[in-house]
């Protein structure tokens, strides 16, 4: 028991540290969105907040940041889930599959966005090899797939990169448990596809869940993705955050910091959901 | 039996009568290691049969084997009268449990027992009414709604066995049932085995390493001894009575002297002479009893009390006999051979060390065997 | 499949797994194989390709010239290679820092229980979750006020904000898998908690140490946001020259920056993950030491390696 005592406050003192610049920063946005700080300070007033509340480019841009994040993280967790089950021998198919599954892992984010930009753009390798095979005449037939509206080079992307995180965390909620649950499954007379949907997929999404929404926070919130390859309309969140701030315009500054506001809050939301999908997948291992 | 590589090419013999698990010519192989060869056993349904032998002698690959968890090299399996040899774990009407109970952490107490009927399609409605039934039967009737993370480890134990129940296998495998359990949980999980086995009349294989749980719960015992498995016999002739040397020696008797079975067929050993059954060569031998089998007697041969060991539940007395070679040998010799020897003594009459102790033991709970 | 068919072996083998192993399986299998190897391999390959190429026009499907500027300039320490040298500094500074900072924060918040150890968790994550645009947004001005912004140690101070939080998770997650009873043994053997830290603890966690040094160094490694705003344009790493290269459409330069970019970490990946990918043992064995973190603490690895 003191044992726990002693260990407990120190402890909570530590995690408020880690988060005191985003709570400093959370503060400042605060008061600088109501005219109480920053550059554009004219005393408090909600006209910041209330331009944003009214500016649909904004939600028409977090909608779109919110769309394609969610269906490169669906893109990507359908791979990694198919890789952890299909690849997790000790064959040499199965090993070289799980190492190149996570090769991906340590490239930045601005080189998958740089990439995709050299190989998905319409004077791209992909329309290249299209104009090659005859399926295209000119750079123009090629389907836009970056700075595009639906995202589809943002989305593929981002998928591809956060393939290999998945995986990992995939792979090792497997090794854990996975083979002995399976087993008994078996044995009480689940076919391999029944243990497969009742057990194994079970399983692994409540292991994967905590993983899966920060992969998702990481590609919502991504400057640099969105930049290289996310439309001018709608224009994405984080890109509409940094060119409101950065603007000559000090009352579309104001807005920038309206913007910012609003996005460390939902980074707060998106915390507490991670959290509890954490501490969900926390008491499979007891 | 079979072609190589191929299946059961005709049909198979009547299995032994009332058999729900009969075991042939069974063979395992694991790595590097030797693996298991020639493994017979045959189980009655409702019968409780215990396999034991040393950590790594195989058992948990037997066990497995049988339930289709790995391959089998050689042999059949025939589970209710139907080769089960070349059918993959789920339709082989055996459940094999795991020493660790595995619950599924992501169902409710009351859908892991649920699970097997569930992927059996069964009803809805007889789900609802069949579960609990399972949960009364081991002592948890009210648990369904808890999370398998809130049971205790007995508890857990009980809903593995309700659950392997709810499958309604003919064949039941516990791999190491109660050796990871305290001694009050034990009887706990002892009990609730024989509880659900009340239910369907399972045939029961477990293996251990502990003698006594072998003792505890099985109708048979065999031996699993240098990749062979003995014949199963009630635990009272196995431990009475082991038929080989070497499955005495892992049973580790208390007693274990030497001597020589005489022209007569005599067997003289320093605790005195005994006639075995069936007559043995001429020559020398070993004998073996149990430290229960050795009584203060008076007229016994004098034995020097030099220590005493308190177990649990009984005590004995460690000493050395007071014999001098006689018979074969010259009386006026110090002891040439093994004197020491284990008896229990009763709480009351405890003796001293130093005291000298006639002690006798009875022929029929002597095992003597020749030695080659 | 696992296993080799058994020489007169007379029972089918059971299939361990719930996957089974039908010709139809075997042939996804070899596409998806394929696939990964090609997306592995394919992005740095195209990378090579296209920094030294003088004239790939469309619709060539190879380079039709070839040309060594990008890399010349590289090695005539031009601003690229300026940029990679303090690419380097920042991400080995925040990767040192920020293990000796978070190893400490991450035993702590393992060492909690109940509401606490949520609260403490999520606090954790949250500097590595936030936007990172709206994290430095949100700091510009103070680091403006403290004479920091633009300056080399201010950008270090930035990239820490995240990179804290993702070890102080990365540690915590260790720690969480960290067998204590070594270090009771320790303290029952006479050593003070300061000598079983730095006997004991830290000794036996080195591999998860140095994994913790490579996370800080990729979290700073491919930072855009937070070098952008705080930097203020006068601290050039090397992400910033490739998003500056792709928006001029610099395409020989851009790629031979990008290339730079990956092929730093990708060596060290492959060096560590020699010891993570032989995994995937038979689930009744134990897990090695070296092991990947928990699987629900998928600390080991949040990857958001730029932003």
């Amino acid at each position: 028991m003191t044992a726990r005592a002693s260990g407990s406050a120190p402890g909570a003192a530590l995690a408020g540290l880690v988060a005191a610049p985003v709570v400093v920063g959370l503060g400042y946005s605060a008061a600088a969105a109501i005219g109480l700080a920053g550059p554009a300070a004219r005393g408090l007033s909600l006209v910041h907040i209330d331009r944003v509340m009214r500016d649909a480019t904004v939600w028409r841009g977090l909608a779109w940041t919110i769309y394609a994040a969610a269906l490169a993280t669906a893109l990507a967790t359908a791979a990694a889930v198919a890789v952890a089950i299909g690849f997790r021998g000790t064959g040499i198919g199965d090993r070289l599959a799980r190492i190149a599954a996570l090769v991906p892992f340590p490239i930045p984010y601005v080189v998958a966005a740089a990439g995709a930009v050299l190989v998905l753009g319409q004077s791209g390798l992909l329309a290249r090899l299209a104009a090659a095979a005859g399926v295209i005449h000119d750079p123009s037939g090629f389907p836009p797939l970056v700075l595009d509206r639906p995202g589809l080079g943002f989305i593929l992307t981002f998928a591809w990169k956060e393939v290999p995180f998945l995986t990992f965390v995939a792979v090792s909620v497997l090794a854990t448990r996975g083979q002995q649950l399976e087993e008994t499954a078996r044995t009480l007379g689940a076919s391999p596809a029944a243990t497969l949907r009742r057990v194994t997929v079970p399983l692994l999404w409540r292991g994967l869940a905590p993983a899966v929404v920060l992969v998702f926070i990481f590609i919502a919130g991504t400057y640099e993705g969105a930049a290289l390859l996310g439309p001018t309309d709608p224009l994405p969140f984080a890109v509409a955050t940094y060119e409101r701030y950065q603007a000559l315009d000090l009352t579309l500054r104001g807005d920038g910091f309206v913007l910012t506001l609003l996005g460390l809050i939902l980074g707060l939301a998106a915390v507490a959901v991670f959290e509890w999908t954490r501490a969900r997948a926390e008491r499979l291992r007891s | 039996m079979t072609a190589p590589g191929g299946v059961p090419d005709r049909p198979l013999p009547a299995p032994a009568a009332n058999g729900a698990l009969d075991v042939r010519g069974l063979a395992v192989s694991f790595g590097s290691h030797a693996g298991l060869a020639q493994i017979d056993l045959s189980v009655a349904a409702g019968e409780r049969f215990a396999i034991v032998g040393a950590s790594g002698a195989g058992k948990t690959s037997l066990l497995r084997a049988i339930a289709g968890l790995v391959p089998c090299t050689a042999g059949r399996v025939v589970i209710g009268g139907r080769d089960v040899s070349a059918l993959p774990p789920e339709r082989r009407d055996a459940v094999y449990l795991h020493q660790v109970p595995t619950l599924f952490p992501h169902l409710t107490v009351f859908e892991n027992v649920a699970f097997p009927m569930r992927v059996r399609g069964l009803g809805r409605a007889e789900i609802e009414r069949r579960v609990p039934e399972m949960l009364a039967a081991v002592r948890l009737a009210g648990f369904g709604a808890r999370s398998p993370q809130t049971l205790s480890g007995g508890q857990r134990h009980r809903v593995a066995l309700a659950r392997a129940m709810a499958a309604r296998p003919s064949v039941l495998l516990l791999d190491e049932p109660l050796s990871s359990l305290d001694p009050g949980l034990r009887e706990e999980v002892r009990e609730a085995i024989l509880d659900v086995q009340h239910v369907d009349r399972p045939a029961v294989v477990l293996v251990t390493h502990d003698l006594d749980d072998a003792g505890l719960l099985a109708d048979r015992v065999a031996v699993l001894l240098d990749r062979r498995l003995t014949a199963g016999t009630p635990p009272s002739a196995l431990f009475g009575h082991p038929p080989t040397l070497a499955v005495a020696r892992f049973l580790g008797f208390a007693n274990e002297l030497p001597g020589h079975v005489l022209a007569d067929g005599t067997f003289e050993w320093p605790l005195g002479r005994l006639r075995p059954a069936p007559a043995l060569p001429c020559g020398p031998a070993i004998g073996l009893c149990r430290a229960d089998a050795v009584r203060p007697a008076a007229g016994g041969v004098p034995l020097r009390i030099t220590g005493l060991r308190y177990h649990a539940q009984r005590t004995t007395a460690v000493g050395e006999l007071l014999v001098r070679r006689d018979g074969q040998g010259t009386s006026a010799d110090p002891p040439a051979w093994p004197t020491s020897v284990e008896l229990q003594v009763l709480p009351g009459a405890v003796p001293a060390i130093g005291d000298i102790l006639p002690v006798t033991v009875d022929a029929r709970d002597v095992s003597v065997f020749p030695l080659r | 499949m696992t296993h080799a068919p058994v020489p007169g072996r007379t029972t089918a083998a059971p299939i361990p797994v719930a996957t089974g192993a039908s010709p139809g399986w075997r042939g996804v299998r070899l596409a998806m194989v394929t696939l990964l190897v090609i997306s592995a391999v394919g992005p740095p390959a195209l990378l090579a390709m296209l920094s030294a190429s003088q004239s790939w026009f469309y619709p060539a499907l190879l380079p039709t010239g070839w040309t060594a500027d990008a890399w010349s300039a590289v090695v005539r320490r031009g601003p690229l290679a300026r940029a990679v040298g303090t690419s380097v500094v920042l991400g080995l500074t925040t990767g040192v820092v920020g293990c000796v900072l978070a190893a400490p924060i991450g035993r702590a918040l393992a060492r909690l229980h109940g509401a606490a150890r949520h609260v403490a968790v999520a606090a954790a994550v949250l500097p590595a979750a936030a936007p990172p645009i709206a994290v430095a947004t949100g700091l510009q001005l103070t680091f403006v006020r403290a004479q920091l912004a633009g300056t080399p140690v201010g950008v270090v101070l930035a990239h820490l904000v995240p990179a804290v939080g993702v070890l102080s998770f990365f540690f915590f997650a260790v720690f969480t898998a960290y067998d204590t009873r070594l270090d009771d043994e320790a303290r029952s053997l006479g050593a003070s908690p300061r000598q079983v830290w730095l006997r004991v603890t830290l000794p036996t966690l080195r591999p998860q140490l140095g994994a913790g040094v490579g996370l800080g160094f990729l979290v700073s490694w491919g930072q855009v946001p937070l070098t952008l705003v705080i930097g203020g344009g006068r601290v050039h790493t090397l992400p910033l020259e490739v998003m500056g290269y792709v928006q001029a459409g610099e395409t020989r330069f851009a790629a031979a920056a990008a290339l730079l970019l990956i092929l730093l970490p990708i060596v060290l990946l492959l060096v560590a993950s020699a010891r993570l990918v032989r995994g995937s043992a038979p689930a009744s064995a134990p897990a090695p030491a070296s092991a990947p973190a928990p699987a629900s603490a998928p600390a080991s690895a949040p990857t958001r390696v730029s932003a």
